[in-house]
């Protein structure tokens, strides 16, 4: 208890000192959003409307009492308003991040279905044809970038063969069917890379578990092949598979940005990357908060993924 | 396990997925959006995406047609009275909410907007309004501080709508007279309305509702159009417009109006001199700028923006600047630079077309010895840089506000206040006073000659340099019937015939 109580602690604190980073970048960085808003199109505005604008927006006040009410309006659970259009910032993100959960769930689910059996057959066939194949397809994976990917699906099954709308998002409720389309390209667009990496790391770890004594000797003990492979060689070969897909993850709650960008997806990092472009600094501060959270969760969610598949940490 | 026979399968229902998803309603149209309009306050300017929405559910005094000639709207008719006074008489319409458009709600607008607290894009044109007269609920009469002859223009500014008396009071939507009812948006994603079925146009819209879809990502905007997900594009990129045109199924409707070029720092710096900066414009071979940062579509920009096939146009004024690398080596040596100089140029890497008009205009400038280091920050940096002035001289991509040579003003007239529109700290009393005399001088062969000395003293005190006028393009299902790209300056204004619009 007193290990996750310490665990607990450092993340609060990560987090405290990520939002002040963040807070502090994104004054430092040039640009203003009354400006920005006033400038859409490229359009001079009267820099009289824009200081009045900075007033009615509380840009004009001191930055350290920016920050200490920015702060106290956080530990209250007020993320703010939008500088830009007034909306609750705590709203946007409530219907953003779900989109994006579901995104890297979906994308996450199809790495695995595709990244752990052909790792593991890669494994046991270790130089065979299909290790050898499935060895350079992950290689191409993993070498392509997804905007190539996602701009090569768009074109083949939007452009070309009409077969899916080029991009967008329908709510599930509105109409599921729609909604499966739109999220399987650029869930397939992310799976790609994952699931290469998980083949990589999964043929690796299995190979390197498969050399260990303590297989042999259970080897040497005449237990079945099948038995050695998922009981003794899979649940040590997954630990870092385990660690490599849940870094990746936390990576992409505010990493998906290219695929939201090429298949117009509305999606948390979308919402990150437009309001650090119009300076719409309070969705920045509660964008990054709450990925912050999410991603530290995630690690101590791993760590106690690692107790749980390996009884050694707990007593570490 | 997935068997060939369930794969087979699962693709034999993906064309019926599609056509539930696509089925476009009747009557309903799908437009993508080149960026989600950050808000739909009436009077600020928030860009022109909003402003196409904001032209369907708000409405002005007057607008501009197809033709590019200004047309009625709430008011049907106007007229001047006396010397520095204008009537607008309002015609029989009213707001979403039910309420008559009257003369007490055109007054409370404009008392907003010259509101000392107003953040509204005309403020400072409303502001020289004296007095707003109220004789009868369907007459305003505006008496200006000084003649001005624009007035009329002003209210066809999709920023400048009338908005029903007190609606906007505490934070509220406000309500506007457009034949479109705001119905639902979420922000990035989409924007939907619904048509108004008591418009003032009778007949008008012609479609039941539009949905304006954000496409910020230009390629995917153009695929979208392409796949049948959307019905009408606004901001071709230039690149897609040859295969636009060669789809069958797709029409481009093009106009040169919005355009390229340069300002300088008239504080500090190298392009304090006007010399140097006419050398500029004379050192410039325009038409790479339009192949390589427009693929060839628009036109080279050899004077200042007046719109050709205006009555303000002249021909012989509009090539100045023809490239003339001797000329531009001349006037650098008369300044005493004919050794060159080391300079920055402000620019951003955001859009390609500044950085490319940038990349041009660095090599040619190369070439007559001024060595320009280029700066490409993203586009919020560039406009703090810009308004602050820390630039020797800056790439602009801009449009003209109105047909009229009064509508380039904001950019040539470094006496008003400083922008990053315009040169910064240069001082430019005559092209003012000219401007002055142009928007209060009603007779129009006075305004010609007022308006060719504007630009011959534009052209040699060279405030801005033109580099190219840029193509703007609306692309569209071949079904699509009745929208019209307004022409030149006028084509982000264009939202507007969304109202006479209709799908086959």
């Amino acid at each position: 208890m007193i290990w996750i109580a310490k665990r607990i602690a450092v993340a609060l604190v990560l987090v405290w000192i990520v939002t002040t980073i963040v807070f502090l970048a994104i004054q430092m960085v040039p640009g203003d959003p009354a400006e920005m808003l006033l400038s859409q199109g490229g359009v001079a505005p009267d820099p009289a409307i824009v200081e009045e604008l900075r007033a009615q927006l509380g840009l004009d006040r001191p930055v350290l009492e920016q920050y200490r009410d920015s702060m106290w309006s956080l530990l209250h659970g007020d993320l703010g308003v939008s500088l830009i259009d007034g909306n609750p910032v705590g709203g946007l993100i409530a219907q953003r991040l779900p989109r994006t959960l579901e995104l890297i769930g979906a994308a996450a689910l199809l790495a695995l279905l595709i990244g752990l059996p052909t790792g593991l057959i890669a494994a046991i066939r270790r130089g065979e044809t299909f290790d050898r194949v499935a060895s350079v397809v992950a290689g191409m994976a993993l070498a392509i970038p997804v905007f190539v990917v996602g701009t090569l699906l768009v074109l083949v099954f939007a452009q070309i063969l009409h077969l899916v709308p080029a991009g967008g998002y329908v709510p599930f409720a509105q109409s599921p069917g729609q909604h499966l389309l739109l999220l399987s390209m650029p869930a397939m667009t992310i799976a790609l890379g994952l699931g290469a990496m998980v083949f990589r790391m999964t043929r690796a770890s299995v190979l390197d578990v498969s050399m260990r004594d303590y297989i042999r000797t259970a080897r040497a003990k005449g237990l079945a092949p099948a038995r050695i492979l998922l009981h003794h060689v899979l649940r040590n070969a997954l630990m870092p598979v385990v660690t490599v897909v849940a870094l990746q993850l936390g990576t992409l709650l505010g990493g998906t940005v290219l695929v939201e960008y090429v298949f117009n997806y509305p999606g948390l990092s979308g919402l990150l990357v437009d309001a650090v472009n119009s300076r719409d600094y309070t969705i920045v501060q509660g964008v990054v908060l709450v990925i912050s959270i999410l991603f530290v969760g995630l690690n101590l969610l791993v760590d106690l993924l690692y107790a749980v598949i390996d009884p050694r940490v707990r007593h570490a | 396990m997935l068997s060939r026979r369930s794969f087979l399968l699962a693709n034999a229902a993906i064309p019926f997925l599609r056509m539930k998803a696509f089925a476009a309603t009747s009557g309903s149209l799908v437009f993508g959006l080149s960026s989600h309009p950050p808000n739909l306050d009436p009077w600020r300017h928030t860009g022109t995406a909003a402003g196409a929405v904001k032209q369907l559910i708000f409405r002005g005094l007057t607008s501009f047609g197809p033709d590019g000639q200004l047309r009625g709207e709430l008011a049907e008719t106007w007229e001047r009275s006396g010397d520095s006074g204008w009537v607008f008489h309002l015609r029989d319409a009213v707001f979403h909410n039910g309420a008559p458009v009257t003369a007490e709600d055109v007054k409370w607008t404009l008392e907003q907007i010259a509101a000392e607290k107003s953040t509204a894009y005309l403020k400072a044109e409303i502001q020289s309004v004296q007095e707003i007269r109220t004789p009868d609920r369907r007459t305003v009469h505006l008496v200006m501080k000084e003649p001005t002859v624009t007035v009329p223009m002003w209210f066809a500014n999709f920023n400048m709508p009338i908005i029903a008396r007190g609606t906007t009071e505490g934070g509220s939507t406000p309500v506007g007279a457009g034949p479109f009812v705001l119905k639902g948006q979420e922000r990035g994603v989409a924007i939907d309305l619904e048509a108004f079925d008591r418009f003032f146009k009778p007949g008008l819209p012609k479609v039941k509702s539009i949905r304006f879809v954000a496409y910020a990502d230009e390629n995917l905007r153009v695929a979208a159009l392409q796949a049948g997900d959307v019905d009408i594009i606004d901001y071709v990129p230039w690149q897609a417009m040859d295969a636009i045109e060669r789809d069958s199924k797709l029409k481009l409707l093009t106009t040169n109006g919005p355009f390229m070029g340069l300002i300088f720092n008239g504080r500090t710096g190298p392009f304090t001199d006007p010399r140097v900066r006419q050398a500029v414009g004379f050192a410039i071979r325009r038409d790479e700028i339009v192949k390589a940062a427009f693929f060839g579509r628009g036109a080279p920009l050899e004077g200042i923006p007046l719109t050709p096939g205006t009555p303000f146009f002249d021909e012989a004024r509009s090539h100045h600047w023809r490239y003339d690398p001797d000329r531009a080596k001349k006037l650098l040596a008369e300044a005493g630079m004919s050794n060159g100089f080391q300079c920055t140029l402000l620019s951003t890497a955001q859009y390609g077309m500044h950085k490319q008009t940038a990349e041009i205009v660095q090599q040619h400038l190369a070439e007559i010895g001024i060595q320009a280091k280029l700066n490409l920050p993203d586009w919020a940096t560039r406009l703090t840089l810009g308004g602050r002035g820390q630039y020797d001289f800056a790439v602009v991509g801009d449009s003209a506000l109105t047909p009229d040579p009064d509508g380039i003003a904001f950019l040539l007239d470094a006496e008003l206040p400083e922008s990053i529109s315009r040169s910064y700290g240069m001082s430019t009393p005559k092209l003012h006073e000219l401007f002055v005399q142009g928007r209060s001088t009603f007779e129009h062969e006075k305004r010609r000659e007022i308006y060719a000395q504007m630009e011959q003293e534009a052209l040699e005190q060279a405030p801005f340099v033109g580099l190219a006028w840029r193509s703007q393009g609306y692309a569209m299902k071949k079904s699509v019937e009745g929208f019209h790209n307004l022409p030149g300056s006028l084509s982000f204004a264009s939202g507007i015939t969304l109202e006479e619009t209709s799908i086959a």
